[in-house]
């Protein structure tokens, strides 16, 4: 049985990390509306995250390589059912496309498209959920007036844009968690 | 073996003109330091500069150095770090100079826990030296959570100065990439508000100094491995540039003064100069 991508005995063991990690997810009341079953499935994967090791500062470059790929490992491991949609679900996905475009054509849009472009955004990358962000694609700019309308992510999650697709990056694990694909037009 | 033959060919690739002479005033107690953008390719110009760094650092003992993002282009595995930082920067490194590091577009967010970048794992931080409070930011991603963190830490700032850095220009005349409009918008009321008197960025591959902006000192310093050849548009905004080689610039900040000298990869000052702080009291004549 899976749940958001978890499977059962991890989702239930992870209860145990749920009151400890509720902090580190902004809570429902604090997130625009329209977001709460996004939000709801980003605190279940940050239960899941919370079990796993962090990253720590030092000078030896191996080390930070050697967690990153542990840390990937582990997240898959324990998501081996994970798909696109399993966080940006049906439900949500309608509210995002809704706030992207809506930024993109809106008063401030030749700006916004203008970031995007600074950021110089890769084409023509495949992504999958589960699978490396690229270590070659920069990170890209995301519009912060775009951030300003989307749900407040914890520290490990961040929303990146890579080609037409709007994704939700592990940044420590740099994992693709999931995305929404051919979310800017 | 391999890596001594690499040193070798990075030695006698220096260039060759004399060190530079600093035009900086050295004063005692002064808070001193490098600043580099757009280093991080591994290849011979970004060496060349790191040794002309070196050169300048015997005559202006700078004790530390920004980066103003784009660290590490490309690859980040250890071969890559050791190729793009620890080997062109060893000697620094070894003198004791201590490497600051902001995030540009082609870093990867785990550089926060490379120690030698001194981010103590976070993706924006702040630091003082001496009566200078320096802000480094991460502009591709500043989120109302980054924007509030740094609100309150420029209302908590009880120093003189007040300095941020960070990869994209609110002001540029780059032909490439130009002024960021957009982080301008969300970025300049809090600049603006807690009296930042100076704002470094890179981003753009060349070397920019803007005229005040409402205020405000505005340096681009993106070429510091790479290089846009001729790409400076001077507008307006410039007060000088250059976008003939690679730079690097060197600040000293003593009492309200602030004085700046900008260094060719050749070793030829392309710009230099001083100003006193904003909102400081005028000398008595």
């Amino acid at each position: 049985m899976q749940l958001g991508g978890l499977t059962l005995p991890t989702a239930s063991l992870l209860i145990v990390f749920s009151a400890v990690t509720s902090a580190q997810t902004p809570p429902l009341s604090q997130q625009p509306p329209g977001f709460d079953d996004f939000t709801q499935r980003v605190q279940q994967y940050m239960k899941l995250r919370k079990a796993l090791p962090n990253e720590r500062t030092t000078k030896r470059q191996e080390q930070i390589v050697d967690r990153r790929l542990s840390i990937a490992d582990a997240i898959r491991e324990a998501r081996p059912a994970a798909k696109q949609g399993d966080i940006f679900t049906p439900e949500s996905t309608p509210e995002f496309l809704k706030v992207i475009r809506g930024a993109l054509r809106g008063a401030s849009g030749s700006s916004v498209r203008k970031t995007i472009r600074q950021g110089e955004p890769v084409m023509g990358v495949h992504l999958t959920v589960n699978g490396p962000y690229p270590e070659h694609l920069p990170r890209t700019t995301v519009p912060p007036t775009l951030l300003l309308r989307l749900p407040r992510l914890p520290d490990k999650l961040a929303y990146r844009i890579v080609d037409h697709d709007f994704v939700l990056q592990d940044t420590e694990a740099r994992l693709v968690v999931d995305f929404i694909p051919g979310a800017l037009p | 073996m391999q890596r001594l033959a690499f040193l070798l060919v990075i030695f006698l690739s220096r260039p060759i003109a004399p060190a530079q002479d600093s035009t900086l005033p050295l004063k005692s107690g002064s808070v001193r330091f490098a600043v580099i953008g757009d280093m991080g390719t591994g290849e011979l110009p970004q060496y060349q500069v790191a040794q002309r760094m070196l050169d300048f650092h015997q005559k202006f003992p700078f004790t530390f150095a920004i980066m103003l993002g784009d660290n590490i282009y490309g690859g980040k595995s250890p071969a890559d770090l050791e190729k793009k930082f620890e080997i062109p920067y060893k000697p620094l490194l070894d003198a004791g100079v201590q490497f600051y590091a902001s995030l540009g577009n082609h870093d990867d967010t785990n550089e926060r826990f490379y120690k030698f970048f001194n981010m103590n794992g976070q993706q924006y931080y702040s630091f003082k030296k001496g009566n200078v409070h320096f802000f480094a930011l991460d502009s591709d991603y500043l989120d109302p959570k980054q924007l509030g963190w740094l609100e309150k830490e420029l209302a908590n700032a009880g120093t003189d100065w007040k300095i941020c850095f960070f990869h994209h220009p609110l002001y540029s005349s780059g032909a490439f990439h130009g002024s960021s409009t957009e982080l301008r918008a969300v970025l300049e009321p809090l600049l603006l508000k807690y009296g930042v008197q100076v704002v470094f960025a890179g981003h753009e591959h060349v070397y920019e100094r803007l005229k005040p902006q409402k205020g405000i000192y505005y340096f681009t310093e993106g070429a510091s491995g790479e290089l846009r050849l001729g790409n400076l548009r001077k507008t307006d905004l410039t007060a000088a540039g250059y976008d003939k080689d690679r730079s690097f610039l060197s600040i000293e900040i003593s009492g309200d003064d602030l004085s700046f000298q900008a260094i060719s990869r050749t070793g030829v000052t392309v710009d230099s100069g001083s100003f006193r702080r904003p909102g400081a009291e005028q000398q008595a004549p």
